[in-house]
């Protein structure tokens, strides 16, 4: 049988201004534009901003920073070359350009083989944080350049460095295909990239214990801890932007804190609090709070005062094409 | 922070005293936590927070 209709009974117009239907067609990636957004750029922005005008919080939780920047400097000591021009992007609180300045046992200054050193980051407060400290002088020329909002492209012309650093920034990049691209471009031929980034399994204490607290309290799961990239992605991901020659490995920190409170308030003043799109507003309830507490010491903690909490800091060095390393 | 103690942390100072509770709740969700729902420690959880509420309103 033929379904009712209220076809027949209506007036014409009606019928008509229906008529002129949009075409169909497949939804095509303007270039240059994220297809994909998992955090929110304005969040994370307000969120490091906010961390770093609190400088003595702020300079307390360097700890990850500063060790993270150390071992990738380690990795650009195994480069033996003079590089008259050097980029850290993502430069935080300029921890690598401190890093730099510190003196290895066998040899001098990771910064007497570098003429000049740019960092950029977006976050303004966070980059002039330390600007008054005594490192500053001790590199040879140094300057501080505030990046422009995440989505817009960098604001370096091409081909214009001899080895780009970045250390833990890349995991709140949301295209970071089309990030790497970019910063292959504005790399001099045959130069170095090395970066380390927060990856796969980081944080996984918490992230188990706080869907576990929110299925008992609350009956379901909610992002409380953003997503970061995966190890087995990063080669792909590197050979798509054009870098040879790749090295990729992985490197767990294990942090001990005295509670879960300790561990997410330094997350807090580090400006890493989580900046899904999906997260929640208003964040974490006090009740699922304290759950979580409870979980965490029992099913990870070693029975002692404290608890730990893994970073995994995947590493990368890849290198642009040209020159003779090949 | 100097002279202010922010809410969260006289949160956290209460809920650190209630480690024997949290230990209760925390063995009580680890004894099966493929299968979690919601109110499955109800109980153990009501003690947590029983003693935390008190903690903070003692100080």
């Amino acid at each position: 049988m033929k379904p009712a209709s209220l076809r027949p009974f209506l007036p014409r117009p009606a019928i008509r201004r229906r008529l002129p239907r949009p075409s169909r067609q497949y939804a095509l990636q303007t270039p240059g534009a994220s297809m994909l957004q998992v955090f929110s750029d304005q969040t994370k922005h307000l969120q490091r901003e906010r961390a770093a005008s609190n400088a003595e919080a702020s300079r307390r939780v360097d700890y990850l920073r500063d060790e993270v920047a150390t071992r990738l400097c380690e990795r650009l000591l195994d480069v033996k070359r003079h590089f008259p021009s050097v980029l850290d992007l993502g430069a935080n609180a300029c921890n690598i350009a401190r890093a730099l300045t510190v003196p290895t046992s066998d040899s001098p200054p990771l910064s007497t083989r570098l003429s000049h050193l740019t960092s950029a980051d977006t976050s303004p407060t966070l980059l002039h944080r330390d600007a008054n400290l005594p490192f500053n002088t001790l590199l040879p020329s140094h300057t501080r350049t505030i990046l422009p909002p995440a989505d817009t492209p960098l604001p370096f012309e091409p081909k214009s460095f001899n080895a780009i650093l970045s250390s833990l920034s890349l995991h709140w990049v949301n295209d970071l295909p089309s990030f790497l691209s970019q910063i292959n471009k504005i790399l001099k031929p045959d130069s170095p990239f090395i970066a380390a980034m927060l990856g796969g399994d980081s944080l996984f204490e918490l992230r188990t214990s706080l869907q576990l607290a929110d299925l008992d309290r609350r009956g379901g799961v909610s992002t409380h801890v953003s997503p970061l990239a995966d190890i087995r992605d990063i080669g792909g991901l590197l050979t798509k932007a054009g870098f040879r020659l790749l090295t990729v490995d992985v490197d767990d920190i294990i942090v001990d804190y005295p509670s879960v409170f300790a561990l997410m308030m330094d997350l807090q003043a580090m400006g890493e609090s989580n900046a899904a799109l999906t997260a929640e507003k208003g964040g974490l309830r006090r009740d699922v709070m304290a759950a979580t507490e409870g979980i965490y010491r029992e099913l990870h903690g070693d029975g002692g005062e404290s608890v730990p909490a893994t970073f995994r800091i995947i590493y990368m060095i890849g290198w642009t094409e040209g020159g003779g390393a090949e | 922070m100097p002279g202010r103690t922010r809410p969260i942390e006289k949160f956290a100072e209460a809920v650190t005293k209630c480690s024997a509770e949290a230990s209760i709740y925390g063995k009580c969700i680890a004894a099966d936590y493929n299968g979690v729902y919601k109110d499955k420690c109800l109980t153990e959880f009501m003690k947590l927070k029983d003693c935390f509420t008190a903690a903070a309103k003692r100080r």
